[in-house]
């Protein structure tokens, strides 16, 4: 069988990282370990080619901002997928989180993170430059064990 | 339908222990031992104090698919969400501050990219999406490094 699926190779780490978590709360950790594989695999087959700066995360922030979300968000209410709703209502919040870092980092420099640390909620992305751990997630309200320190 | 162990929030009360009427709850491993718990049964999901146990069906009834309209739009920030993660990647070699917030960026995009994947058809393996997706994948035996083994393997235990 021809291979027809649209997905680039990147995507594909993420749908099989996805996958993994999925068996691992449904206690299956072999089936967890075969999609972690195939996400590696997918991971050393995908990159960006030439070189990159921070500001080529802009245009992408904006068109997920102006249409991405908004394409997602029209349908959904359209056919009542809460679902895609909520998954719409945290990556709004979280991408303009990414666009707000990168402006102040824009303005600050390496000063924005001097005397803190970086955590990323594991449930929605969000991004915390603190000393501390956040408490809770100010976007899902997940507790502070979601947390992962960069 | 079998009972699952969350082995992080089980505080060793033991109740499971003494009301399983099989003995499935005790492993030396910590895990429910899913062939011998009895379908739908619950006793210890009922009876810990900690609810670290919950049911979990064996064989999955068909979901109703996503509508493709919202799908496709969810593909499209699945492709945005991971190009971020790989500029991020990209970016995140060096050891100053930027390659730090560099590698946060990449970290909470793949958090995005993988909620865009759920939602947009891959939210249980043993979904009917995620069976076509793999099936589409032996396609790619013979790449190079291609684990189509592991392809199979799935394809085998998640009915």
């Amino acid at each position: 069988m021809e291979y027809k699926e649209p997905h680039t190779n990147g995507a594909l780490a993420a749908i099989c990282t996805n996958l993994s978590k999925a068996c691992d709360k449904q206690m299956r950790p072999t089936e967890a370990g075969l999609f972690d594989k195939l996400a590696s695999y997918f991971s050393q087959s995908a990159g960006v080619a030439g070189p990159v700066s921070i500001n080529d995360l802009d245009a992408n922030i904006a068109a997920d901002t102006e249409s991405g979300y908004i394409a997602v968000e029209s349908r959904a209410q359209q056919v009542g997928d809460r679902g895609a709703l909520r998954c719409v209502t945290w990556g709004k919040k979280v991408t303009a989180i990414h666009k707000s870092v990168l402006v102040r980092y824009a303005k600050q420099g390496d000063a924005l993170m001097e005397g803190s640390n970086l955590y990323v909620c594991e449930a929605c992305g969000f991004i915390a430059i603190a000393k501390e751990v956040p408490g809770l997630c100010p976007i899902c309200k997940a507790p502070a064990s979601r947390f992962t320190k960069i | 339908m079998h009972a699952a162990r969350n082995i992080a929030l089980c505080t060793k009360d033991c109740l499971c222990l003494f009301v399983c009427p099989t003995g499935a709850t005790d492993t030396e491993n910590g895990q429910i031992d899913f062939s011998r718990c009895l379908d739908g049964c619950r006793l210890c999901v009922d009876a810990c104090p900690s609810h670290a146990l919950y049911l979990v069906f064996d064989r999955y009834p068909v979901k109703p698919q996503k509508d493709a309209v919202v799908a496709s739009a969810l593909d499209n920030l699945l492709e945005s969400k991971v190009k971020q993660e790989l500029i991020g990647t990209a970016l995140a070699q060096g050891e100053n501050g930027g390659a730090k917030l560099a590698k946060a960026i990449a970290h909470s995009n793949r958090v995005l990219a993988e909620d865009c994947a759920r939602e947009a058809r891959y939210i249980l393996p043993q979904g009917s999406e995620t069976r076509k997706l793999l099936t589409e994948l032996l396609g790619r035996r013979g790449d190079p490094g291609f684990p189509v083994d592991a392809v199979e393997q799935l394809l085998e235990l998640l009915q």
